[in-house]
């Protein structure tokens, strides 16, 4: 019936939000587990600026005022990552001590269970990239797209943690282990390295370069940099939303058939 | 308290400690106690979880500084002469601390080595003691693979490497099976026995300290409310505890019949529990009584005085039953 | 209780004892669980690939002192593998402590002191196999040994060193908060300090303050010491600046770590 489904969904609503704010305290109360990601960032970030100055005039090395506008989109992609695979393992600890049994056995649908728990990893991955961007601008760099490339950046950063959330929490029903899931992160961290984070793919040469180039972070960086260097185009903005919210898509679907089937049809 | 082993009355004492405290940051967790224990004695160390068991083993055996008091091992003060108390302690601790990674062979050999005994006396030592636990066919095997009746027994076979005069054991048998437990019994009465070890156990099980200790303290709230052997302890609490359930609507009458026979004692709900005087000779006498009254009696039994009578004399709350 | 006990708790020929042991547990916890040494490997062979692939056009630059980029980075990435590892060493200890391994070492007879020296001790040896892993991907790369086998000489004496010196930090603060989670701070540390030197450019590219903090970071002194080979000779100029650092490092850490240990039974 109508309202029955009507109700269905603003129930769903409420328990997403609901396991939302829950995720988001426990990130709250394990703020340090926050700092590293903001940290080690932006220290890269102030090192690298001050100690490639002669690096940017290299022949091919696109053209800035300074490191610190090029290194931007490394330092924003870099810093979420460092939260993203947490869904995951929130997701692995709940599972692990039997809580998310009871949440199972709760009268929530399993869709919200998982956003839920994600819910809580992109706030986290919003609140670190308008913090980021903010201390990028207050130091000097320039965005040329504008504030709607800022919006755009930072929306960009959080589809990014989705996709790679909703990665973590198939590994996550898989193993029921935490550590499993961490063991990812090393994974992501250095994806970040192999792209064009920190140096143009066009400087670089061999297999690295093929690597580099064929790396989803590169498809991701590379328009968000063209934003920040050299202005608005509705093609980058297409590009630095879309590629991560195909690739969200197809986890987010997959941990949820994982899920389903884990727990066999209902 | 009139017990057969009086503290400092006969026997040198080899363990000793006076308004012995231990405080964190505004928690007291041990609030001044007083012991001694004699030499060749098993004394148990009764009390609920959080009573502050293990924070004195930990004072005694150094691991933890006093933040009042002093404590004396053999004469040597746990504070200024650690190492010479570490030389002649022997000590289990609570959760098996052994790492899962080694084996028990392994193990014993960095145990022989920390306590400086020569590699050709560790080689006979070590198998010895093994074979003692019954660990001679794990003793290669990762203790990752031990159940927890053989980590607690590699646990005993360790802190008995050097030798040790005094062997302190926190909650040896907790989380142990019944068959693992009674063997663990059997040792220690077997060490106490043969080599005339000192014992000192911490518990939560009254069936532990009544098997094992020859000499018991019951520790609440950081502060020894009873000392005294098992049979002395029982003594004082006199009267078998007689216990009577009936209907509730009977309750008030009950408790005023049996008021006559004796002191009320700690029940549970719909329950009436008294120290019957006299004993069971005149079990029949409240029978009797309460039938008089009109009361019909659903259940109705005699204990002779336990150490839970004990602990609940002292405290007023009963042991049996708190969590493991 | 025997006599002959009482006797071996002193001396050199105890504490040598006792530190050996502790040193030969380590090793025997690795043969027993080999993956315990996989992310102490891995971490440097990504540093290596990364740097050397991303950055490989560095050599380009005007000044940078070498054709090949290994010859710079090999050495930067071994150290820090050697920090990491060092770090990891005290990690054991903070495992120990959790779960109450660490009380039967401390109730040894004697001076706890040999128990840090063996920890420090399997910390140093166990940094030369990521050292070795980070050569032979540098061999592979075209590292010159411009200095003779010697050069390799230098990088397991600054690698051993830092391990050593990292593992004594990670100590300190281990034996003053027993915790795991303690161990993320000294990595930060570990890492940071790393940054701010050396250890992808030369001083000279540096700029601002990260040029003085690369200054007077002693860390700088030791990536000389141990990368002069490849860049061209040993000589004994580069060579006392890089031991006299570590010496001093090992002095401060290691006052650090044995005073928080014997604070430990308080």
């Amino acid at each position: 019936m109508r309202p029955d489904s009507a109700t269905g969904l603003r129930l769903a609503g409420a328990q997403t939000l609901a396991l939302t704010r829950r995720s988001v305290f426990t990130e709250w109360r394990q703020l340090g587990n926050v700092l590293p990601g903001i940290v080690f960032p932006l220290l890269l970030a102030a090192v690298y600026t001050h100690q490639f100055e002669r690096v940017i005039l290299l022949p091919g090395f696109p053209v800035v005022d300074s490191f610190l506008d090029f290194v931007l989109p490394a330092s924003l992609v870099q810093s979420v990552s460092f939260g993203a695979t947490e869904a995951g393992t929130e997701l692995a600890r709940d599972i692990e001590n039997g809580f998310f049994d009871r949440l199972r056995s709760s009268p929530c649908g399993r869709l919200p269970l998982l956003l839920g728990r994600l819910g809580g990893a992109l706030v986290v991955a919003a609140a670190k990239g308008v913090f980021i961007v903010a201390i990028f601008l207050a130091f000097g760099a320039e965005i040329a797209g504008g504030p709607a490339a800022a919006v755009v950046i930072v929306a960009t950063a959080v589809l990014l943690v989705l996709a790679i959330g909703g990665l973590g929490q198939v590994l996550a029903i898989l193993t029921g282990s935490q550590e499993a899931v961490n063991a990812t992160f090393p994974l992501v961290f250095t994806s970040i390295f192999v792209s064009s984070a920190f140096f143009p793919t066009n400087l670089m040469s061999g297999w690295f370069r093929q690597v580099a180039e064929a790396n989803p972070v590169t498809w991701i960086i590379d328009p968000i940099r063209r934003l920040i260097l050299e202005g608005w185009s509705w093609s980058d903005v297409g590009q630095a939303l879309g590629v991560p919210l195909v690739i969200s898509a197809v986890t987010v679907t997959m941990a949820v058939v994982t899920l389903n089937r884990k727990l066999g049809a209902s | 308290m009139s017990g057969s082993i009086e503290p400092g009355s006969g026997g040198d004492v080899v363990i000793e400690a006076t308004d012995l405290a231990r405080t964190f940051g505004e928690v007291v967790a041990v609030d001044g106690i007083d012991l001694s224990v004699t030499r060749g004695e098993v004394f148990g160390f009764l009390g609920p979880n959080g009573a502050g068991k293990s924070t004195t083993i930990r004072m005694l055996t150094t691991l933890l500084r006093p933040t009042g008091g002093s404590a004396r091992i053999d004469d040597h003060d746990v504070v200024g002469s650690a190492a010479a108390v570490r030389r002649i302690i022997g000590v289990a601790l609570q959760d098996s601390s052994i790492d899962p990674l080694m084996t028990g062979n392994e193990l014993m050999r960095l145990q022989a080595v920390l306590h400086g005994i020569p590699r050709s006396e560790a080689r006979r030592r070590c198998p010895e003691l093994l074979a003692r636990v019954g660990l001679t066919g794990a003793a290669d095997r990762r203790v990752a693979t031990y159940s927890g009746g053989m980590r607690r027994r590699l646990d005993l076979a360790l802190s008995l490497v050097h030798e040790p005069g005094i062997l302190f054991l926190d909650e040896p048998s907790a989380g142990l099976d019944p068959t693992s437990r009674l063997a663990l019994w059997e040792e220690v009465r077997r060490l106490n026995r043969e080599l005339g070890t000192t014992v000192f156990l911490t518990t939560q099980y009254l069936e532990e300290a009544d098997e094992l200790a020859s000499r018991i303290a019951i520790i609440d709230r950081g502060r020894l409310v009873r000392e005294g052997s098992p049979e002395a302890l029982k003594a004082t609490v006199g009267s078998p505890t007689l216990r009577v359930d009936v209907d509730p609507v009977f309750f008030e009458t009950t408790r005023r019949v049996l008021a006559d026979f004796g002191p009320d004692r700690p029940a549970r709900e719909g329950r009436v529990s008294i120290g019957l005087d006299g004993g069971a000779a005149r079990v029949a006498e409240v029978v009797r009584a309460l039938d008089d009254a009109g009361v019909p009696v659903t259940h109705l039994e005699l204990d002779a005085p336990s150490l839970d009578d004990v602990f609940a004399d002292a405290t007023g709350r009963r042991l049996e039953g708190a969590d493991e | 209780m025997s006599a002959s006990a009482v006797a071996h708790t002193e001396g050199l020929g105890h504490v040598g004892g006792v530190a050996l042991a502790i040193c030969g547990r380590g090793m025997r916890r690795i043969r027993a669980r080999p993956t315990l040494i996989m992310p102490v490997l891995l971490m440097p062979l990504i540093f290596v690939i990364s740097f050397t692939g991303a950055f490989g056009s560095l050599t380009r630059v005007e000044g940078y002192g070498t054709d090949n980029v290994f010859n710079w980075m090999a050495v930067y990435a071994a150290l820090q593998g050697a920090v990491f590892a060092g770090v990891g060493g005290a990690s054991a200890t903070a495992e120990d402590l959790e779960n109450g391994f660490f009380d039967r070492l401390l109730l040894t007879p004697g001076s706890r002191v040999p128990i840090l020296v063996g920890t420090m001790a399997y910390s140093a040896l166990r940094s030369t196999i990521p050292t070795t892993g980070v050569l032979f991907v540098s061999v592979l790369g075209g590292l010159s040994l411009a200095g003779g086998p010697l050069a390799l000489l230098t990088v397991y004496v600054a690698t051993a060193g830092m391990a050593a010196v990292f593992c004594l930090v990670g100590l300190a603060v281990v034996y003053r908060f027993r915790t795991m989670r303690s161990m993320i701070l000294i990595q930060v540390f570990g890492f940071s300090s790393m940054f701010l030197s050396t250890g992808q450019v030369p001083i000279h590219f540096m700029n601002g303050w990260l040029h003085a903090v690369a200054r007077v970071n002693p860390i700088t002194n030791v990536l000389r010491f141990a990368r002069q080979g490849f860049l061209g000779d040993l000589t004994w100029a580069m060579t006392w600046p890089g031991l006299v650092a570590l010496g001093g490092m090992s002095l401060v850490s290691g006052t650090l770590a044995v005073w928080q240990l014997r604070r430990l039974a308080a």
